[in-house]
């Protein structure tokens, strides 16, 4: 190769050229979906099952009024799955998951990054296998028992069976911010008199505030992914978005221009929230194992 | 001084207990619903006649044995896992390095990957739903009949369902496992590199020999993640096929929550829980085995 010129700056375009085509081909590949989705959203029944699909056509409002009021009109005709109450069920769930995870994790995750103790890492390893348990191994008897204590369709139950998702990413998130801080600034918080809860408020928390946010931030997002727990725990009352999105595939037809609106409603908060915790967002996925 | 520390010391000992109280307290809620998950696993437990209750020890395990739905589902569950998880791997690598030569827009393409990682898997299989509208309506058969290829019948077909379910779950999970790599090529030490051009090693040899044993902890670890959850896939079957057609799609969690929730069989779905439980246990343990050799070996 070395002995031909010419042939190597061709092969370095070659190799641009691909470049370039892979790169348009993994842009394409990741938004085309949202894409075709919003121009769905925006379609009449008719023109949804338009047969080649239609680029252009006369854009309309209708699915995101009969998504919002639940109302009949003409063709657009709802199953009335109560969207803005879906909504609300899911930040209600998810806040109260996430503020539950947070006050258990917080100590939690203090002593597991910070003492010595007896059982220490069989604990924690115990934590972190709820991450990769089959979740029907919880629900079945989840369901059961929700059944006969009258937690079935309530919030409380709903925020109960979320400990499942958010406490063993919270306490491994936190641990994982705790232990960046170096123990000398304890130490010396130590020496100044300071307690553990000295420690924990006014040197733990303090600079550990980021990581505070993305992991209340992360747990939020992964609270509002769940889908198969509410499935069977939840009912029409207490249903968040992404069981509520299901419902438009109804008995005989499924409501394509209505489902792809609430399929955008639904993420709008992931897509608004993954902005702030870019960075993080692998690391929470992981558990904190990669930073 | 000796005298005022003992009790201190003692204090200490136990404070990290205390601070768990209410960590435990929510382990413990989550521990017994399991555990009695467990023990319905060896009864007939049916939930519309409770009166039948029967302990029946390993029964329905020894059911499963000589069942050829199991046997489908196990088969299906393993091989979807091994071909899923290769291929992801194997095309994240690909991104990962394409994400991590110069090339423009290289942060804005990186943040665009973020995107179908964060939706819910629902949402995700409901938008590759409408995409694949088995008539000429869908738009992956538009753009497929440009190309000659005639209208699949996606999610409506026992092969392309199962072809179906796997484009959805990479579309979702690809950027997963391409930006666990890409952070691991960014933190690879320069010297072998430097010291390879040295010694005039180019191209495909660098990366055979340097970058891909270098970058093993990671593959492993990215691996490992994709392997507990797409033995596990629940969210996509469900919102795209319902395990079916013909039960194609039936994985052992489906399978497990068919048992449980569509024909109240609570033990028999439990039965079904704990063989995937067992799965992933093993799957999980045997990878973070040769995770922690690799990670040693290469010191990362």
């Amino acid at each position: 190769m070395r002995s031909f010129p010419v042939g190597q700056t061709a092969w370095r375009w070659i190799r641009r050229i691909l470049m370039t085509g892979a790169v348009l081909v993994l842009v394409v590949w990741t938004l085309f979906p949202f894409f075709w989705i919003f121009l769905t959203s925006l379609k009449q029944p008719l023109d949804v099952i338009a047969a080649p699909p239609k680029l252009i056509f006369e854009p309309t409002t209708q699915n995101y009024e009969a998504l919002f009021m639940g109302q009949k009109r003409g063709l657009y005709h709802t199953t009335r799955p109560d969207f803005p109450r879906f909504f609300l069920n899911s930040i209600i769930i998810s806040c109260g998951a996430v503020g539950l995870s947070f006050l258990a994790g917080v100590p939690a995750a203090f002593a597991l990054a910070r003492y010595n103790f007896r059982g220490k890492e069989p604990l924690a390893f115990l934590f972190l296998s709820f991450r990769f348990a089959p979740f029907i191994a919880f629900l079945i008897p989840l369901y059961i028992l929700f059944q006969k204590l009258g937690l079935y369709n309530t919030y409380t139950g709903l925020i109960l069976a979320y400990q499942l998702i958010t406490l063993p990413f919270t306490i491994w998130m936190l641990r994982s911010f705790f232990m960046e801080i170096p123990t000398e600034v304890e130490e010396a918080a130590k020496i100044d008199g300071c307690s553990w809860w000295g420690v924990l408020t006014k040197v733990i928390l303090p600079l550990s505030l980021p990581g505070l946010a993305v992991t209340v931030i992360l747990g939020f997002m992964f609270s509002w992914n769940a889908f198969n727990y509410p499935l069977m725990l939840a009912g029409r009352q207490t249903f968040p978005v992404t069981v509520g999105a299901i419902q438009f595939i109804a008995y005989e037809q499924v409501l394509w221009g209505q489902m792809a609106a609430a399929s955008l409603v639904a993420v709008v908060p992931q897509l608004i929230l993954s902005l702030f915790v870019q960075k993080y967002i692998v690391r929470g996925l992981t558990m904190g194992a990669i930073r | 001084m000796a005298r005022s520390q003992a009790p201190m010391r003692r204090h200490e000992a136990r404070l990290p207990y205390f601070l768990l109280i209410p960590g435990l307290f929510l382990l413990v809620g989550m521990l017994y619903p399991f555990f009695l998950g467990v023990y319905y696993s060896l009864t007939n437990y049916f939930l519309q006649y409770p009166h039948l209750f029967r302990f029946i020890w390993l029964d329905n395990y020894i059911k499963l044995l000589g069942d050829s739905f199991f046997a489908y589902s196990l088969k299906f569950t393993l091989a979807y896992t091994l071909v899923a998880v290769v291929t992801q791997v194997g095309l994240g690598l690909g991104v990962a390095l394409l994400l991590n030569s110069r090339i423009i827009g290289r942060s804005g393409l990186r943040a665009i990957m973020l995107m179908p990682l964060m939706m819910p898997p629902v949402i995700t299989a409901l938008m590759w739903k409408i995409m694949m509208a088995s008539s000429r309506a869908g738009i992956l058969n538009h753009l497929l009949s440009f190309l000659g290829v005639g209208p699949v019948n996606w999610l409506g077909d026992v092969n392309s369902a199962i072809l179906s379910i796997f484009i959805i779950d990479t579309w979702g999970n690809l950027p997963f496992v391409s930006l666990i790599l890409l952070g691991g090529l960014q933190s690879l030490p320069y010297e072998p590199f430097e010291a390879a051009r040295v010694d005039g090693a180019a191209g495909w040899g660098i990366f055979r020999y340097i970058t891909l044993p270098l970058l093993k902890p990671f593959i492993i670890l990215a691996a490992t993640f994709r392997v507990m959850d797409s033995l596990r896939i629940f969210d996509v079957i469900y919102a795209a096929t319902v395990g079916g057609p013909a039960d194609a799609t039936m994985n052992l969690h489906m399978r497990a929550f068919f048992y449980a929730f569509q024909w109240y069989q609570m033990g028999m779905g439990m039965a079904y829980a704990m063989v995937l439980l067992a799965l992933v246990f093993l799957a999980s343990y045997f990878l973070m085995g040769y995770w922690k050799r690799a990670a040693e070996q290469t010191t990362i």
